[in-house]
């Protein structure tokens, strides 16, 4: 019997979740990487000071120090992220479609929420979805998964816990993110 | 690893299993503009997908799951039910592998499986909602069993099966038909209204001919004509060379039962017209000018709208 669900794995992710706020928006969630940086998204870090409201509840002043509006991705950085659990990437590639992955983000404000669904695939996005080509046949971690405004920056997690990917956007309904890999290789 | 979230890993690896052994009867069907809709492969050669999504009768393609496109016939359709019918060359792959859905419970996990083009299945997952007995959609069509879920049906998933946790078809989910949980036309219905494509193209469906309204009689009427209800059917208009016509119901009659049975809704008349009542003749007890009258309808096919 499965009582707890997807209660541990999120556990483990959920102390390398912090929460990015811009002003008075509900703002998005960050990851703490391996290194001691945040990596977010660029529509959710877009001015160069940014709050943080780490795990532990305390905030801190980070800054952003690389952007990307392309593939959507930036990095924070800010003192005391080294102290933190950083989350552990994983290969969204080896996921089998119909695996169970969940997200962790702050939808509408909600802090620290748990969504979960099932993998799709990592690719490109499918024709027909009203999606720019630029953007479409960029390679994007699809799932099952309901986001909303706030779950942007924060993890696609596989059942182990291990993160795929970095939540950007919603295309019918789809939860779209970042491959975690692609993340992976800007440290190189 | 500790033991919770290893059997969470275990279910996930379960629910992949599930897609790797259905997905390989899914199919994309390619029938509108822009983004295709998903088919199952019901029977060798066969394919059934959402009516609502068939927008053209010709040109239609489908992808299967080894990536091949080919062309695809349209075998016929059903917007009761929201199921349409495809000829693929036979042998293209394996048929679907059927479920009971009378097993499933509701909170009982299920998949909905998609194919949207030459790029492996989709999927979403969730669980039982709801279930029940026989049904009638909005639009028509008698499904044998309700079977609702709260998976999310995403854009191009109509058509798709929804699945077990070990990977049985259980159904067609509807776009269509879905407002707001997730609906699936269940197996025992898929067969049925396949097996009636393949026979004639089309689905049949019993007719009289005559528009009712539900009206009341007076308790004198009532104990006069000694009838068992107060309800009735009044008729309000006969259609020329129609079944109930023929026989001799006139404008004006009320409709008291049919078989013995009282009427006092057009539903009930509508739930004794499916596709099998065609050809059987019915008996209508009326009441016409203050007496009791009877007249014997052969039920008729409806006529069917051009295109």
């Amino acid at each position: 019997m499965i009582t707890a669900f997807a209660a541990e794995a999120a556990d483990r992710v959920r102390g390398g979740v912090v929460h990015l706020r811009m002003g008075d928006a509900c703002g998005g969630a960050g990851l703490v990487w391996p290194g001691g940086v945040v990596v977010t998204n660029a529509h959710v870090a877009t001015a160069r000071r940014v709050t943080l409201r780490l795990p532990d509840g305390s905030f801190v002043e980070g800054e952003t120090v690389w952007r990307d509006p392309a593939r959507d991705l930036a990095v924070v950085a800010a003192p005391g992220l080294a102290r933190l659990p950083p989350v552990e990437p994983g290969d969204a590639g080896r996921v089998r479609p119909g695996s169970l992955v969940f997200a962790i983000g702050h939808p509408w404000g909600v802090r620290d929420a748990v969504s979960v669904g099932v993998f799709h695939r990592v690719g490109p996005i499918a024709p027909g979805m009203g999606v720019p080509d630029s953007i479409r046949r960029q390679a994007w971690v699809q799932a099952a998964v309901r986001l909303a405004p706030g779950n942007s920056g924060g993890p696609i997690a596989d059942a182990e816990g291990r993160v795929i990917g970095v939540s950007a956007m919603i295309v019918g309904g789809l939860a779209l993110a970042v491959p975690a890999l692609e993340v992976e290789g800007l440290r190189r | 690893m500790s033991a919770p979230s290893g059997s969470l890993a275990s279910l996930s690896e379960q629910l992949a299993d599930a897609v790797a052994q259905s997905a390989g009867s899914v199919v994309a069907v390619h029938a509108r503009p822009r983004l295709a809709s998903s088919g199952v492969h019901w029977r060798d050669g066969v394919v059934v997908t959402t009516e609502a999504t068939v927008k053209r009768l010709d040109g239609i393609t489908v992808t299967l799951p080894d990536g091949a496109r080919v062309e695809a016939a349209l075998i016929g359709r059903d917007s009761g039910t929201d199921l349409a019918l495809l000829r693929i060359p036979a042998g293209s792959m394996p048929v679907a592998r059927l479920g009971d859905p009378s097993t499933l419970r509701p909170g009982h996990l299920v998949l909905a499986l998609a194919r949207l083009g030459d790029d492996g299945p989709r999927v979403a997952f969730g669980a039982v909602s709801a279930t029940g007995g026989p049904w009638r959609s909005w639009k028509g069509g008698e499904i044998d069993r309700r079977l609702q879920s709260d998976v999310t049906l995403y854009p191009g998933f109509g058509g798709g099966p929804l699945v077990d946790v070990d990977g049985r078809v259980h159904g067609v989910n509807s776009g269509g038909l879905s407002r707001p949980f997730a609906t699936t036309v269940t197996a025992a219905t898929v067969d049925r209204i396949a097996g009636e494509l393949l026979e004639r193209g089309y689905i049949a469906r019993g007719w009289l001919g005559i528009a009712m309204h539900p009206v009341r009689f007076n308790p004198g009427a009532r104990e006069r004509l000694g009838l068992g209800r107060d309800g009735g059917l009044v008729v309000l208009s006969v259609e020329p060379d129609a079944p109930a016509g023929r026989a001799g119901v006139l404008v004006g009659d009320v409709v008291t039962a049919i078989d013995g049975q009282p009427v006092e809704s057009p539903e009930q008349v509508v739930d004794l017209l499916g596709g099998g009542a065609v050809g059987r003749v019915l008996a209508l007890d009326l009441v016409r000018g203050g007496a009791r009258a009877r007249a014997d309808v052969t039920v008729g096919e409806r006529p069917r709208r051009a295109g």
